[in-house]
């Protein structure tokens, strides 16, 4: 029953709809437009775990469900792993991927001649990334959440292409 | 011949009770399948020394009443199939695989986005999935 489809439109949509959700639905509220957004990728990520956890038996702890995140359900979507997993064993766990795909054809700062730059500040390149980013938050989110982990997700950019979720 | 299937949530909130019998005996059924998820958390709750049992999806024969058998299988996400069914000799291998089968069906219509989490399942195509899957196991019983 699956159809496959190029991950351009993938890449079409994911853009769009991060600008669409900040220009014309919640237009100067960028906070409205994150929550959205990562509300529709809880959703997205609940239905996605479903999907991706039929064939596996169930697992045991904590440990095991994130593990379950960073290898099969990062390779399901992205077609790799997460590079890095940290831990600190009291609830915290950093998952790193030195090469986030949806992220990496993203300049890190606007170009100099681009002629509709009002205010090439770091910031405002920041800010438009860090909403593509609420949108994989809110899939981790979903995801674990349907596993029974309550769970609390943000992101990290600190350096292009790699991207860090907490 | 199977009587009853049903999907329990994780909250033990039913999303989808078909029964497949002329008989109007709904609530007899609903409360078996009401009664098999305490045995279900039981299951779930006190493992079995014997390790194997502990991560599988398949719960195998839960409430064995005078007429009924009652099938469990529980998914990673917590959400409980339920199968109640009259014949008297059914093999493991089938129940496992009408519940493959069942779950594949559960999660396409999960997948429809403007399903809601927790609400009941109200999709047709998927009533009428499990209306084949039930049909095909009913032509191939073992007994």
């Amino acid at each position: 029953m699956g159809r496959e489809v190029a991950e351009s439109c993938i890449d079409s949509l994911l853009t769009e709809m991060v600008s669409s959700y900040c220009n014309h639905f919640y237009a100067n509220k960028p906070e409205l437009a994150a929550r959205r957004i990562e509300a529709i990728g809880y959703q997205v990520g609940h239905q996605l775990s479903e999907r991706y956890t039929m064939e596996r038996p169930r697992f045991s702890d904590h440990l095991e469900a994130i593990k379950f995140i960073c290898k099969d359900f990062w390779s399901e979507l992205f077609k790799k792993q997460i590079d890095n997993l940290k831990t600190n064993h009291r609830g915290t766990f950093v998952l790193q991927d030195n090469r986030f795909r949806w992220l990496s054809r993203m300049s890190p700062e606007p170009s100099l001649e681009n002629v509709d730059s009002q205010d090439p500040s770091e910031n405002k390149a920041a800010q438009a990334t860090s909403m593509h980013l609420y949108f994989p938050c809110g899939i981790i989110r979903g995801a674990l959440s349907n596993l029974g982990i309550p769970c609390a997700v943000s992101a990290d950019i600190s350096n292009l292409p790699a991207c860090e979720y907490i | 011949m199977i009587v009853c299937v049903a999907v329990v949530g994780h909250q033990n909130n039913p999303l989808y009770i078909q029964s497949f019998t002329e008989a109007d005996d709904d609530l007899k059924l609903h409360h078996i399948v009401h009664c098999s998820l305490d045995v279900v958390d039981e299951r779930v709750n006190n493992p079995k020394r014997s390790g194997s049992t502990l991560n599988e999806t398949f719960l195998g024969l839960l409430y064995p009443t005078e007429n009924y058998k009652v099938y469990g299988y529980l998914t990673n996400t917590k959400v409980k199939f339920m199968l109640v069914t009259t014949d008297l000799d059914v093999r493991d291998a089938d129940v496992r695989n009408f519940f493959r089968r069942f779950h594949s069906a559960y999660v396409d219509a999960v997948s429809n986005p403007f399903h809601v989490p927790g609400k009941k399942i109200t999709s047709r195509t998927f009533a009428e999935r499990v209306s084949n899957i039930v049909k095909s196991f009913r032509l191939n019983p073992s007994g």
